[in-house]
């Protein structure tokens, strides 16, 4: 399994070679592969202020760091599924990776998945959003000693 | 006198599962998010993309009348096509795009009232084939100014003490809330309402499972608590003139409204301009009080 960042490039080749309607029925495909929240998640997301406000439809976010490594945990509403999809590609790219490279997921990557066109401007500002969310949680938890 | 009665206007999943083979009807689903349509739709429906298919990337506006035109016969629309838009989130993107589609003159517009919400609940089936229509042959007219209204009518607008109505969430109309820390800024570099505008936040026309409230509560609601005009000219706006083309639609088409106009510049446009009024706080003069209709939201 290479770094964060080969795990990614092969998903985003993996898009970049689709039509547009097949981009988006393999975001739905990476929907449908996250995984629902554990028991201790679902009790945490009830204690914890985890909604990310910025989304309208509701959206809870982890950034776990264990041993050095990251891990993402994420709820997305069923009817999200653009973002839902877009978690669970993160999720795939930096879970059970050093930390640190998380730092290096490309900014870029709709663009280059060909996404950035198919959804629009807008769309693609609130997934960016999202990534750079991700990025600084996960920065934030790699400068605190384990 | 709007173009049609309510119940000619709005239609039940019911009447759109009799009518998915009917060569006359073409069912448009449009979404917030995209990847709903990929995921299922309504059978046979075509989608039509608010910020891909009826933006224009260069000008900030609509695609422009061929453009339209193009959009429609690809999409298997002719003049003469009865078009039922659905959608999610209480169908605010399908009124968008019903509120473009009577832009460039469409006769027959339709709503399927509750959406993707409502066609689920009913038990209905989702299809993911491709669909694709025998082209359609359009001819579009020039936009009706008289449903959409630009920045220096709604200024006009405003001066005069007309109806406004700002459908935003309470917290947006008092200026409290304009973006999040670290989200991008996609909007304005001031918080508020435009002066005398009324709150009246969109979800307020929607009942839970995503269908429009019954006329006579609307009417309640509009008329008798707010006491807006059905014959004074009225300009309703957002942030991006989406949610506000869902009010626009309830006052035109359910409340009979003659004279109403979507600002799609919206807060977006408003709130960056230089030189024009703004109010802050819960009254529409922007002074301390109570104006915003009981924010009873479910969205």
């Amino acid at each position: 399994m290479g770094s964060a960042r080969d795990r990614l490039e092969a998903i985003i080749a993996e898009f970049a070679d689709l039509d547009g309607r097949e981009k988006l029925e393999l975001l739905v495909d990476f929907a449908n592969g996250l995984p629902a929240l554990s028991a201790e998640y679902q009790a945490r997301k009830v204690a914890e202020d985890r909604r990310v406000h910025e989304c309208q439809t509701p959206v809870f976010v982890w950034t776990e760091v264990d041993g050095g490594a990251a891990r993402i945990v994420a709820e997305v509403a069923p009817e999200a599924p653009t973002v839902k999809g877009f978690m669970a590609i993160l999720a795939e790219a930096v879970n059970g990776r050093p930390v640190d490279e998380a730092q290096s997921l490309p900014d870029d990557m709709l663009e280059r998945m060909g996404l950035a066109d198919v959804l629009g401007m807008m769309r693609s500002r609130g997934l960016r959003a999202i990534m750079a969310r991700v990025k600084r949680g996960l920065a934030e938890k790699a400068t605190v000693p384990a | 006198m709007p173009d049609a009665a309510p119940e000619h206007v709005l239609v039940t999943t019911a009447w759109v599962a009799e009518h998915l083979s009917d060569p006359r009807v073409r069912i448009v689903e449009s979404d917030e998010d995209r990847a709903l349509y990929a995921m299922g739709h309504v059978p046979g429906a075509v989608e039509i993309d608010w910020h891909v298919d009826l933006q224009d990337s260069l000008q900030r506006d609509y695609i422009d009348r061929a453009g339209f035109e193009r959009l429609c016969a690809a999409k298997g629309i002719s003049n003469d096509t009865t078009v039922v838009f659905y959608g999610d989130k209480n169908n605010w993107w399908a009124c968008y795009a019903f509120w473009v589609f009577k832009l460039y003159g469409h006769q027959d517009c339709r709503i399927m009232d509750g959406g993707r919400k409502r066609w689920e609940l009913d038990g209905r089936p989702w299809s993911t084939d491709r669909v694709t229509p025998a082209a359609g042959r359009y001819a579009a007219q020039e936009q009706d100014g008289s449903i959409r209204a630009l920045r220096d009518e709604v200024l006009k607008h405003q001066r005069a003490g007309k109806q406004l109505l700002d459908v935003r969430s309470p917290e947006e109309y008092r200026g409290e809330r304009m973006h999040m820390p670290e989200y991008p800024n996609e909007g304005a570099v001031r918080g508020g309402h435009i002066p005398g505008a009324l709150n009246v936040p969109w979800p307020m026309n929607c009942n839970e499972d995503g269908t429009f409230k019954p006329v006579k509560q609307l009417e309640k609601l509009y008329i008798r608590e707010l006491k807006m005009k059905r014959r004074s000219p009225t300009i309703a706006y957002c942030r991006i003139g989406e949610r506000s083309s869902l009010t626009w639609f309830v006052l035109k088409y359910l409340l009979g409204f003659g004279n109403v106009r979507n600002y799609d510049g919206s807060w977006l446009e408003w709130g960056n301009c230089v030189r024009v009024p703004i109010a802050k706080g819960a009254a529409p003069g922007g002074a301390e009080g109570t104006a915003s209709a009981s924010p009873a939201v479910h969205a």
